[in-house]
């Protein structure tokens, strides 16, 4: 039966982790904290739209010659992120200098940005799992 | 597909002119406030109004500071040396 329960709570965790990482915010609102749903989901949509605002779809380097670092905090944006870097892939949207650096700089905060609310709202979701555990 | 749609869709295509310029560094300050909202969202443990606008206020104030502290610095050093 602990077995069966601690195997249930791992899913519970996945599933907020999963959903956190496909809409930022969507692992909060799982966990009924709306505002801070609300609050995260602005916050990295605009911080990540600002970003392809200033330096373009070309600053999405997933399949190019970027950095690792890059590539590591643009891949934690939600999965949109993907078919953009495809898209940058083919090339036709070259960019340089500050427009590029900007936009990079401005993509991978808001990719970092989703990774911490991801492993907040694992954080929240298993701490509220021990609290019902011990209920 | 409608010239308004055509429109936002190519402003997400063609990069924006930003020259080499003291000017370029205010780009920072979006970036230092959507960080404070994002961190506070998280930290706070009951988000008001107030009190959420508060906490986030300070924090960008403070990333703020410290980022001016370490260009003044930096800037010093370069005058030192060079």
């Amino acid at each position: 039966m602990a077995q069966h329960s601690r195997e249930s709570h791992a899913w519970f965790l996945l599933v907020v982790g999963l959903l956190a990482w496909l809409v930022p915010g969507g692992g909060h609102f799982v966990l009924k904290e709306r505002k801070r749903a609300l609050i995260i989901f602005a916050t990295i949509v605009l911080t990540f739209f600002i970003g392809l605002y200033i330096g373009s779809i070309g600053v999405i380097n997933l399949f190019g010659t970027a950095a690792i670092y890059v590539k590591a905090a643009q891949i934690m944006n939600p999965p949109i992120v993907l078919v953009l870097g495809h898209h940058s892939a083919s090339g036709i949207y070259p960019v340089y200098c500050w427009p590029s650096e900007i936009g990079q700089v401005y993509t991978m905060t808001s990719g970092l940005l989703n990774l911490l609310c991801i492993i907040n709202a694992v954080y929240l979701a298993h701490l509220r799992g021990d609290e019902l555990a011990g209920d | 597909m409608s010239l308004e749609t055509a429109l936002i869709i190519a402003t997400f295509t063609t990069p924006e002119k930003i020259g080499t310029n003291p000017q370029a560094m205010l780009w920072l300050l979006p970036l230092a406030a959507s960080i404070s909202v994002a961190y506070k969202a998280m930290k706070m443990p009951t988000i008001s109004v107030s009190s959420f606008l508060k906490e986030t206020v300070i924090l960008f104030g403070s990333i703020v500071a410290f980022v001016i502290i370490a260009a003044l610095i930096l800037y010093a050093l370069a005058w030192l040396i060079v």
